[in-house]
């Protein structure tokens, strides 16, 4: 039985076509992780050289990389620049950057929209009251501020899930518009927390709400960093469920996919991600749109790949902007969510003229 | 046929001599609205002066009603005792007490305009330090005279109450009032003029840092007060500011502007200037942030409390 | 011979329990069926029901799918036919009745173990993110993968997966995309992904609605291939009768959510039931080639 064959169109999307094929493997992932952690690792090195203030180049280098055992002939005052202000915010960056870019690439695979994206979904914005409600309630509690950035991001999530299903279940359109609905309500809803805050505090909660890496805590710091790499590493433990819920939530069942149990943490997760980054930096908008994309578009669709590559450049991608923000205008700073606003909204726009 | 013709002209022409003579009544009630409005005019005697953003604005020669939408305004305006005529204030126009009687028009952000329309003031005294000047447009639509005020040092803030004064009538008191006002500044000057000037650092606020500016009078307060801020040169009012650069600025004080309307905020020094020589040294002062933000009378308050602060051997005699 | 079957208007003598006939295709075994049961049943349903709110979408049907057979659910819209398909992997939840598989009841089993013996082939898939034909088919190797690791599909894997694709002939089309084939071949590659499961159970829910003659054919006869071959139980829900007809060995007539009639298609396809179900005159007779029931409709057409 003959059937005749398609016309030939070759796919020009996967960069590494070449190598065992087009299929995602063992090798091939770690090959394409481990280069990129040691991209991430230069990019973190020379971005702690930049500052508003300037540090002697090699003596800094050499710091860094003794980790900070010797002090190599920077003064006290040098030292405390680069270890207690100028790493712990590239940290942070690189932590709150991966957070996002996994937690967009799973809402991207599980709600099958390649438009889904904490900040545009109103998830950011659910995290943000949540932080703000714990500030001017409970401000004296250090742990409210993640725990109910985490409670914000999880209502916000099952509200936009709730309202877009309808009876042929989430369709992207559905999704973008409940999307848009719950961020408008919550941005009025930040606007009426804003106005029970003095006039004084309004100036400061504006720029945050536009990411701002500047003020966070040492104990803030270590939990972004440990949710984003126990929070990756959860998500590509189900990377390969994700790949099947792509295709969409019937297949996947009807292949073995538990379908409820997946999707719960999966929510779970990404909420702890989107929830700890807005409440150590506020939202930092376009980073979970536009770097997952980036990925597909060079590494293919398999989450076994992606997530663990869309983590790496998400921490690249918030340290470069946040090095933009903190020196372009030195000593004065802007919040970084605009750099990655600045990026991110040309660069998507420039994504969805290619599809 | 023929008739058919005439009806469809006729009704054509009907047409248009009811539309001939609705824009003509239109016209004419215009007309007249103007004529109206000319005529309310020349019943107020008014003049035209010139406010401090450069704009010309034409003010009643006599102010009897008129509302203050910052509370640096609204200090000035009792203390140069034309607090009578006061009939709108915003929510934080709260000195003098006397002033908390005043109905309340809303926010220094947002004021209501309805509110301020139903007042029926004759001019509105807006700060260019509250960002007002998106709704001036839409008093001006009332007839309602806006006066935007813009001082950027203490001589700035000096003119403003002069001018204020003026329209509101009230010079001679100014005048008296500035003449008490001029003599605190020359004692402080004395004390301080010889003195080395003391490196300070002006937290706004401490998460995310914010400080002064080269456009923010406070600078000019501190550079009288016997010191230098060490953001003097940085453009802008109120710049977020790198923690970087403050911890190596290494100031010698830091003033936290804090326990006014601010309540406890901005009580504790920034994390990045822990290690400076102000903490070592204990030279951290809290100061009450009225007096120090608001370009008014008690700036001179401010003044002498920043004073008293960077060079407190001075002011022990 | 064609006149007699004419004129009695399907019921023909002689033909209720033998399944040979002068003139049927060959390729099929000749295996005897009703009152003559294979000892092994794959899939057992026993007096399903499904509700949707409180509307009653299955009322109590029954069904056996044996190894090496072709059973079809044949109906009008809103019978209840994919419903019911869909209750057999518990894809919807029945609100009673019970589903035996392999001798132990349904739930029994974990998610991965059905998927393992019961495979579902629905029409086209959600395809919004770029995914080749090859990985699209080692997708149906999932349940086999194990639950801890990040799921790295084994040599073993590729190798079905390879073999599938061989047997649904898209093995020069492995690198394309999925949304790069013709719709044909997009419906042949989720057949191809079904069969990876190498499971012993095929559910397919219309797979021929969107195509033409020759993907038609193409698709039911890769399906009866794999069951004479491999003993696999299938069951095709489809409006095409004729093409039931064609490829199954049973048929389940449904409306309203109940059986109608159940048993060979010269059993169940006569007129007075297809009018009784489809409110529409029908003539049956015997294809010329294969001898199977052929089923024209009579249209009233008013002029």
């Amino acid at each position: 039985m003959t059937i005749s064959s398609s016309t030939e169109i070759v796919p020009k999307h996967r960069i590494l076509r070449g190598i065992d094929g087009t299929r995602a493997t063992f090798k091939k992932t770690l090959f394409v992780c481990a280069l990129l952690f040691a991209a991430l690792v230069l990019i973190i090195l020379v971005m702690s050289l930049l500052g508003s203030e300037k540090l002697p180049a090699q003596a800094s280098l050499c710091a860094l990389l003794t980790f900070g055992k010797s002090s190599c002939g920077l003064t006290g005052d040098q030292d405390a620049i680069l270890f207690d202000i100028r790493l712990p915010r590239i940290l942070l960056g690189a932590a709150v950057g991966g957070s996002l870019a996994v937690a967009g690439a799973s809402y991207q695979s599980l709600l099958r929209n390649p438009l889904a994206e904490p900040y545009l979904l109103g998830i950011s914005n659910g995290a943000a009251v949540g932080t703000m409600i714990a500030l001017v309630f409970m401000g004296a509690h250090e742990w409210s501020r993640p725990l109910m950035a985490f409670s914000g991001a999880l209502i916000a999530t099952l509200v936009v899930y709730r309202l877009a299903q309808g009876r042929t279940g989430a369709t992207p359109e559905r999704l973008i518009l409940a999307g848009v609905i719950v961020t408008t309500f919550l941005s009025s809803a930040i606007v009426f927390v804003t106005t029970l805050m003095d006039a004084t505090r309004i100036r400061s909660f504006t720029f945050w709400l536009l990411g701002d890496l500047s003020g966070s805590t040492a104990k803030l710091l270590w939990l972004a960093l440990f949710i984003a790499i126990s929070g990756t590493l959860v998500l590509a433990a189900h990377a390969r469920s994700l790949n099947l819920l792509m295709l969409g939530e019937r297949d996947a069942f009807d292949l073995g996919v538990e379908v409820s149990r997946v999707r719960l943490i999966v929510f779970i997760v990404a909420s702890l991600l989107v929830g700890s980054s807005v409440a150590s930096s506020g939202s930092v908008g376009y980073v979970g749109l536009v770097v997952p994309h980036l990925v597909r578009l060079s590494l293919g669709s398999d989450n076994r790949i992606t997530v663990p590559a869309a983590a790496i450049c998400g921490a690249i991608f918030v340290v470069v902007a946040d090095t933009i923000a903190r020196t372009i205008i030195a000593p004065r700073e802007l919040p970084v969510g605009a750099i990655t606003a600045l990026i991110g909204a040309p660069l998507f726009v420039y994504l969805l003229r290619r599809r | 046929m023929l008739k058919q013709h005439f009806s469809q002209f006729q009704t054509f022409a009907g047409t248009r001599r009811v539309l001939a003579l609705v824009l003509s009544l239109g016209l004419l009630l215009t007309a007249c609205s103007k004529l109206n409005n000319k005529k309310t005019d020349s019943q107020i005697s008014a003049h035209q002066t010139t406010d401090e953003a450069g704009r010309t604005i034409t003010v009643p020669d006599t102010v009897t009603r008129f509302i203050s939408l910052a509370p640096s305004l609204t200090e000035i305006v009792y203390a140069i005792g034309a607090g009578d005529g006061l009939v709108g204030r915003t929510s934080y126009c709260t000195y003098p007490a006397e002033a908390q009687k005043v109905e309340a028009v809303g926010d220094t952000l947002k004021p209501s305009i309805e509110r301020i329309i139903a007042l029926r003031p004759q001019i509105v005294f807006v700060s260019t330090a509250s960002q007002l000047e998106a709704f001036t447009n839409e008093l001006e639509v009332h007839h309602i005279a806006v006066y935007v005020t813009d001082s950027h040092d203490l001589e700035g803030v000096f003119h403003s109450i002069e001018r204020i004064a003026d329209v509101l009538g009230k010079r001679p008191q100014a005048d008296e009032l500035l003449k008490q006002l001029r003599g605190r500044v020359s004692a402080v000057a004395e004390k301080v003029g010889s003195r080395p000037p003391v490196r300070v650092f002006y937290q706004v606020s401490d998460e995310p840092l914010y400080t002064i500016g080269r456009e923010a009078f406070i600078t000019d307060l501190i550079k009288r007060a016997g010191g230098v801020s060490v953001t003097a040169d940085i453009p802008g009012a109120w710049p977020k500011y790198s923690a970087e650069s403050a911890l190596a600025a290494k100031p010698d004080a830091i003033i936290l502007p804090t326990g006014g309307s601010m309540g406890d905020a901005n009580s504790n020094v920034a994390s990045a200037l822990k290690r400076s020589p102000a903490v070592a040294n204990g030279r951290v002062y809290k100061i009450n942030d009225d007096h120090l933000s608001r370009p008014g009378p008690r700036a001179v308050d401010g003044l002498e409390d920043l004073a008293r602060a960077l060079h407190p051997e001075a002011f022990n005699q | 011979m064609t006149c007699h079957r004419f004129f009695l208007g399907g019921l023909r003598p002689g033909l209720k329990f033998n399944y040979s006939n002068g003139g049927r295709d060959r390729s099929r075994p000749a295996k005897a069926v009703t009152g003559h049961r294979t000892p092994k049943v794959m899939l057992e349903a026993r007096d399903i029901s499904v509700k949707y709110g409180s509307r009653l979408a299955v009322s109590e049907v029954s069904l056996m799918l044996a190894p090496h057979e072709v059973t079809t659910i044949i109906g009008p819209n809103g019978a209840g036919k994919s419903t019911m398909l869909r209750t057999l992997n518990y894809g919807i939840a029945p609100a009673s009745g019970e589903i035996i598989l392999d001798s132990q009841p349904l739930g029994s089993y974990s998610r991965r173990a059905i998927a393992k013996r019961i495979a579902v082939v629905a029409q086209e898939a959600d395809l919004r993110f770029p995914v080749a034909v090859f990985e699209f088919v080692l997708g149906g190797r999932y349940a086999w993968s194990s639950t801890s690791g990040w799921g790295w599909e084994t040599a073993h894997d590729v190798e079905v997966a390879r073999e599938v694709l061989r047997e649904t002939q898209l093995e020069e089309l492995g690198d394309r995309l999925m949304t790069e084939l013709s719709g044909g071949e997009r419906q042949r590659a989720v057949l191809a992904r079904a069969l990876a499961t190498e499971a012993g159970t095929l559910l397919l829910d219309e797979p021929t609605a969107n195509l033409d003659l020759a993907h038609q054919a193409a698709i039911l006869a890769l399906v009866r291939n794999r069951c004479d071959s491999r003993g696999t139980a299938a069951l095709v829900v489809t409006h095409d009768i004729n093409l039931a007809a064609e490829f199954s060995n049973h048929v389940l007539l449904m409306k309203d959510g109940k059986t109608v009639a159940f048993g060979t298609p010269d059993e169940v396809l006569t007129p007075d039931l297809l009018k009784e179900v489809f409110a529409v005159r029908v003539l049956v007779d015997a294809h010329p080639i294969s001898g199977v029931p052929r089923i024209t409709p009579v249209h009233e057409v008013l002029r």
